[in-house]
């Protein structure tokens, strides 16, 4: 049989070829499905050590701030939490619906949840589906909270813990949140309205793709 | 490494520039040489003459889409990375329709004109002129016709996605396709030279 299809013109093997490899596709399935993936786990171990990958939750207020959005930032939550209050700027996709998102791998993604354990669940699990650039953010929601929207000061500060907070208080009033003193009692605090920020104005929609193609 | 290469960032916008260069070059050269630098090869498609045109690109389509295939499924390629162009599909009939009448009118697609004109071809570069002054008119009536251009949006869809059908089913009924397209090509090649010869 190989020596008659060896005889065959080449256009006719190549078309045999053809028809064999369109055969098989249709039982491989499908290109998109993407629930299974090869992990290679030398180098994911190698990435997870060298590098940073968490960003401080003040240069996230910071950007927020400046509008800056070159970045998606994604609550892991549940959607029940999520409502209650997220960070400004956030798209709610709990973990298990992570891979049904439709987050692209060459996207930059910063990932938080409640503190950090999820959130590094979800980096793994991006990060062995070969998103290329995946961050968490530093202490998650907890940290957001403590140090962003409820900034608090210590008591006997230094002159240098001083001049911080005063930039803390305006950065928390912009996320609608109320500056803390050491001295006073901890209370419980409501976490601000959702709407609460005055004069953000997040856009979860990224930019328009830009034209490409002929 | 996984492609595509660009929207990884793993080159910049000016090598970018030199990647497609190259690819340009490659592209030019092989059209070229497969003879699609002439209006009258192009044009004796649709008199069934000769149906090279049709076997190159239908051959094109089948490699490039087995390829793809195969290279997203062992994970060397993002698929949904891949861009191709969103859908406004009454827009796109009727562009379809012009840019055929004006292959079948002036011999070439926009493309092959380019080629013609590398090899100085006078009809070629006339063709691309005409391209031009198109282009020019779109722009000018744009305020009129932007409702019609933009209309029935259909975003980034493809055929699996719409009809809801295994990729993989697609693929081989395309290859069917083309394979049953070739051979009644070369049939109806034969059948115009035997006509011919009788005249």
């Amino acid at each position: 049989m190989l020596e008659q299809f060896v005889k065959l013109p080449i256009r006719k093997r190549v078309g045999i070829i053809a028809i064999i490899l369109g055969f098989i596709a249709i039982f491989a399935g499908s290109p998109y499905d993407r629930s299974t993936t090869r992990v290679n786990i030398k180098e994911l171990t190698k990435i997870s050590l060298a590098e940073d990958h968490s960003i401080n939750v003040d240069d996230l207020a910071d950007w927020i701030i400046k509008g800056k959005y070159d970045y998606r930032l994604v609550d892991l939550r549940d959607t029940e939490i999520y409502n209650k209050y997220n960070i400004p700027g956030s798209e709610n996709i709990p973990i298990r619906e992570l891979f049904n998102s439709d987050l692209m791998r060459n996207e930059n993604i910063i990932l938080y949840s409640d503190d950090e354990a999820v959130s590094s669940q979800g980096w793994f699990l991006l990060k062995a589906d070969k998103y290329k650039t995946v961050f968490i953010l530093e202490g998650g929601m907890k940290c957001w909270k403590d140090q962003v929207v409820f900034p608090k000061l210590p008591a006997d500060p230094t002159k240098k813990q001083l001049a911080l907070f005063e930039k803390k208080k305006e950065v928390c009033k912009f996320f609608g949140g109320q500056p803390q003193f050491g001295g006073e009692e901890q209370i419980e605090q409501e976490t601000p309205k959702l709407k609460a920020p005055p004069k953000v104005t997040v856009t979860t929609k990224r930019k328009k793709r830009s034209r490409e193609g002929c | 490494m996984i492609a595509p290469f660009f929207k990884f960032g793993y080159f910049n916008d000016e090598i970018s520039l030199v990647v497609a260069f190259i690819i340009g070059i490659g592209f030019g050269f092989f059209l070229e040489r497969g003879g699609f630098g002439s209006a009258r090869l192009l044009a004796a498609q649709f008199y069934f003459t000769d149906m090279r045109v049709f076997k190159v690109m239908f051959t094109a389509i089948v490699t490039a889409m087995i390829g793809v295939f195969y290279l997203s499924w062992i994970g060397w390629v993002d698929i949904s990375l891949i861009y191709y162009g969103n859908t406004y599909l009454l827009a796109q009939i009727f562009g379809g329709l012009i840019l055929g009448i004006g292959f079948v009118i002036g011999g070439y697609c926009p493309g092959t004109s380019a080629v013609s004109i590398a090899t100085g071809r006078i009809d070629g570069i006339v063709y691309a002129l005409g391209g031009f002054f198109g282009i020019f008119i779109f722009g000018e009536a744009y305020p009129m016709i932007e409702g019609f251009v933009n209309g029935n949006y259909m975003g980034m869809i493809n055929i699996p996605q719409l009809l809801n059908i295994n990729y993989g089913m697609i693929l081989f009924i395309v290859i069917l396709l083309a394979i049953g397209g070739f051979t009644a090509a070369e049939w109806g090649e034969k059948v115009m030279a035997k006509k011919r010869a009788e005249k």
